[in-house]
């Protein structure tokens, strides 16, 4: 990067905002994919209208801009491939308004996830979307992830949630989509285009979020089974029965054994697989739902059905399902989560496969997950230093996407293409949405400069 | 230039996945929203410098001393990294490669020269006891005794924490402990320098230090500085070659005891009143129950806990020498944690830390123009003692 270049962008955004320094940019240089690509400058903005000079002045030189959030990304999306700007949202954190009559809330793009539904709470009104990384990531980058979470089943995922947004065009256009209304037909719908383009078609400079009620009542529940099969079929079986968990979460052996290992609550350790259920509504309603759940579980042969009898007991229940994670990253140096996602009828199907793939390549994988909505997290433990280990994992993967696919599913339900996936996109899309996909980045950024070298490899 | 010894702990540093679950409750992150000074971030630089891909520089040094050692992010990480030892091991090995910020020097050469961090001789260490009318030596400086009172060099220093010792001596008194103190002959514990990565002079303070509490041959040693009290308990017999044979106690755990046998009589105080968890006592320490137990000994408290406690309390921002290092940082902090305290709606905060005491108060003293709220800052023996009175 030319120093002319720096001084204008310091010129833009503040000389302390602009940072060249190789310390700074191996610190911004990586998310939690753990790979690491640095940044030429990396420019910290305050509004729509920096970024907007920015995106001009890039296309004018022909200079790569990379939007980043809180980089807890798992595909690689906001990193400097091809060096350039790294362009960080963090300081655009601000939270403008509840509207409690609206039930919306108007926030900059870096706001904290978990700040947002904090400041909704104060209404008694939750913010759904709740990825694992709440307390960290930005409501900009699960704009661009279309982040989902535990809740996904009943509540939806965050496109469910952008009414409207403020977008800064690759081109630098500043400008406003969507509505304040609860439906709106008016042209296109530009907003579900933007939510899940990871930073390739927009900068997202402000959104408006739907937001709802608190449920007043809530249960949750604990069941166990033999084998994974039959979790798998609960799970099919309390949809069929009409009943919309809030969260059906479901751990696999593998997993149950590393939270244990951590967290030593008492978790049975050879249980095949269990399933953590949550209904939440109407008092009245939770109990009917409740009593059908444990009706399914027992049909399809439970070890045990238990109702959390206590919001302390529902909070372990919790903590054990969140620590699942973090419990099998304490096992082997690196954890690799991936999130193949299948219609929740054939969640059996998925299952089976990814057990037999850990079989063949003599691998560990623990799989639990959002199971409710067919989104699993096979997760793979092992030691990337290990270059033996690193072309395992690789075949894998491409294994667990090939089954994924195979059985109607997709590459990603949450974590986004990116980088990492892109090299799969065309197993599941076909070479004329592929082309389409293409022309509409084309048509919105002529000269690619916005987050190149994602989604589309070549 | 001297090579840093960062990559024997190859494989702690590539245990961190990079999640970002630290940054949610890092104090200095949350303050500037940099990743440059994040724990994810300055584990990333470590790694860099271990693997040679980028020199020790003075910007490198600067980044991994933003930070309070409040060890939260330690606490939190999934991925079970010790982050904070890997942060010490680091400021050593920059101490090592003569890239460490200043300051520090300057420490040293006051806790050479004089054995306390001021620029006052030891003798200063009795200033407390004898602006006080009618004070008498010996009540304080006995031959022997069942108790030493180690009392820190802020507390004994600085006139704004005197309360801290008054107090703990006075209740002592009124309970009936045998206690003497070291007077001149306490130096400093050597934590500021340790925990900056100093490590070769604590082996001489440490030695000092026993010996002279061995001489009073007491059974119980009771400090009330959260920091000396870590490093007596958990650094002292790493570090020292003198070996100690005498209890160690936190003030909040001895007052506890001494209420629970009965030796403490408590008067009612109406007051609704939270309590900060210093760093160094809870999660550092693991001390979390003993003080709030004292607290909640006396009649008439409505006690509240702040949003997050215990484990998950939030640093002051005094902690890790950040107050030198970044002042701006460091009162960043504290009003954050001004505020925490404010929305509680307590009308007492008490800590258990002549640090935190300093610190919260300046910060809440800064909200005053900003919100309407009446507050008093207390240790627990200065709580305690008018409880007493
Ligand atoms: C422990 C852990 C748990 C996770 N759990 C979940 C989960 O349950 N569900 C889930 O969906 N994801 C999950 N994730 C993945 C990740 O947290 C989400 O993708 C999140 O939305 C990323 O947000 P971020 O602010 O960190 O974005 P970043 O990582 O900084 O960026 C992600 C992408 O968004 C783009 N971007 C960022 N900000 C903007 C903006 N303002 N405008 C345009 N583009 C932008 C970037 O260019 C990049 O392509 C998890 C990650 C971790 C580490
Ligand atoms: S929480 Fe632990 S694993 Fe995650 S980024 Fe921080 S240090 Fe690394
Ligand atoms: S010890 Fe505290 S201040 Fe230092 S990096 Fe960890 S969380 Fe941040």
């Amino acid at each position: 990067m030319k120093e002319e270049h720096v001084k204008y962008l310091e010129e833009i955004a503040g000389q302390d905002k602009v940072l060249t320094d190789i310390e700074d940019k191996i610190c911004f240089g990586f998310d939690s994919t753990r790979l690491q690509y640095l940044p030429d400058v990396i420019v910290k903005v305050k509004d729509s209208r920096q970024i907007s000079s920015i995106l001009k002045f890039a296309n004018e030189y022909k200079i790569p801009v990379t939007p980043r959030g809180a980089a807890t990304g798992l595909s690689g999306g906001c990193l400097a491939v091809n060096g350039g700007i790294l362009l960080v949202l963090l300081e655009m954190n601000r939270i403008y308004y509840v509207n409690p009559i609206d039930l919306l809330v108007e926030v900059q793009a870096g706001a904290i996830t978990v700040d947002v539904d904090k400041a909704a709470s104060k209404y008694k009104l939750f913010y759904p979307p709740d990825p694992g990384s709440m307390k960290t990531s930005t409501i900009g980058g699960n704009i661009a992830e279309n982040a989902g979470g535990l809740r996904g089943l009943k509540y939806g995922v965050t496109k469910d949630y952008v009414n409207s947004m403020e977008v800064v065009l690759p081109t630098g256009e500043i400008i406003d989509i969507g509505t304040r209304t609860v439906k709106s037909v008016t042209g296109y719908n530009l907003v579900d285009l933007m939510v899940g383009s990871e930073g390739t078609l927009g900068v997202v400079s402000k959104a408006t979020l739907a937001l709802l009620p608190i449920p007043p009542a809530r249960a949750s529940l604990l069941a166990l089974f033999n084998n994974l099969t039959e979790a798998a079929k609960t799970v099919r079986d309390i949809v069929a029965e009409g009943v919309i968990t809030a969260t059906l979460e479901l751990v696999d052996n593998v997993t149950i054994n590393a939270i244990e290992d951590y967290l030593k609550i008492g978790l049975n350790r050879n249980v095949g697989a269990m399933l953590l259920i949550e209904v939440d509504g109407q008092q009245g309603s939770v109990d009917i739902e409740a009593e059908v759940i444990k009706k399914v579980c027992a049909q399809n042969n439970a070890l045990s059905c238990k109702l959390a009898a206590s919001e302390k007991e529902r909070d372990v229940l919790w903590s054990a399902r969140r620590a699942a994670l973090s419990s099998l990253a304490r096992i082997k140096p690196s954890t690799i989560l991936e999130d193949a996602t299948v219609p929740r009828s054939r969640i059996v199907e998925l299952v089976e496969a990814v057990n037999n793939i850990a079989k063949k390549y003599d691998i560990m994988i623990g799989t639990f997950g959002h199971a409710g909505d067919g989104n699993l997290h096979p997760t793979i433990l092992t030691d990337l230093r290990d270059k033996e280990e690193e072309k395992k994992v690789e075949k894998v993967i491409e294994e667990i996407f090939i089954e994924t696919v195979k059985l109607d599913g997709t590459l990603s339900g949450e974590h986004g293409i990116g980088l990492t996936k892109a090299r799969f996109l065309k197993l599941e899309i076909s070479d004329e949405v592929y082309k389409l996909m293409k022309k509409i980045k084309h048509a919105l950024d002529p000269n690619n400069i916005l987050n190149p070298g994602k989604l589309f490899v070549d | 230039m001297p090579k840093t010894k960062i990559s024997e702990k190859d494989d702690e540093l590539f245990s961190c996945s990079r999640c970002g679950a630290c940054l949610a409750v890092c104090p200095v992150y949350k303050q500037t929203l940099d990743e440059g000074v994040a724990p994810r971030g300055k584990l990333s630089l470590i790694e860099a410098a271990a693997n040679n891909k980028i020199a020790i520089s003075e910007k490198l040094s600067q980044k991994i001393y933003t930070c309070t050692l409040c060890n939260y992010c330690t606490k939190e990480c999934p991925s079970g990294v010790k982050v904070d030892e890997l942060f010490k091991a680091v400021r050593g090995d920059l101490v090592e490669s003569k890239k460490y910020p200043e300051v520090l020097d300057y420490l040293k050469s006051k806790i050479e020269k004089a054995y306390n961090i001021t620029f006052d001789t030891n003798q200063g260490r009795l200033d407390w006891i004898t602006q006080q009318p009618d004070a008498k030596f010996e009540d304080y400086l006995k031959e022997t005794a069942d108790v030493l009172y180690f009392v820190g060099c802020v507390s004994s220093f600085s006139p704004r924490s005197f309360p801290i010792p008054r107090s703990i001596t006075q209740i002592f008194k009124r309970a009936g402990v045998d206690f003497t103190l070291l007077g001149e002959d306490e130096w400093c514990c050597g934590f500021p320098l340790y925990s900056s990565g100093m490590k070769d002079e604590i082996v001489r303070l440490a030695d000092h230090n026993i010996r002279k509490v061995k001489d009073k041959k007491v059974k119980l040693l009771v400090a009330s500085c959260p920091s000396c009290y870590h490093t007596w308990k958990h650094d002292y017999p790493k570090v020292a070659n003198e070996k100690i044979d005498f209890e160690i106690m936190h003030i909040s755990q001895y007052l506890h005891a001494l209420i629970k046998e009965g030796k403490i009589k408590l008067n009612a105080i109406n007051a609704r009143v939270t309590y900060h968890d210093p760093c160094d006592l809870g999660r550092n320490s693991g001390i979390f129950e003993e003080p709030r137990e004292v607290i909640k000994s006396i009649e008439g408290i409505d006690f509240v806990e702040l949003p997050s406690a215990k484990l998950e309390a939030n640093c002051c921002g005094g902690g890790g020498n950040l107050e030198y290092l970044d002042p701006g940082l460091s009162s960043k902090i504290a009003e954050a944690k001004a505020s925490e305290i404010i929305g509680t709606g307590a009308e007492i905060v008490v800590s258990s830390c002549q640090q935190c005491e300093r610190t919260i108060s300046t910060a809440l003293k800064k909200k005053k123009g900003e919100i309407d709220y009446r507050l008093k800052v207390m240790d627990i023996s200065e709580l305690i003692l008018q409880s007493m009175l």
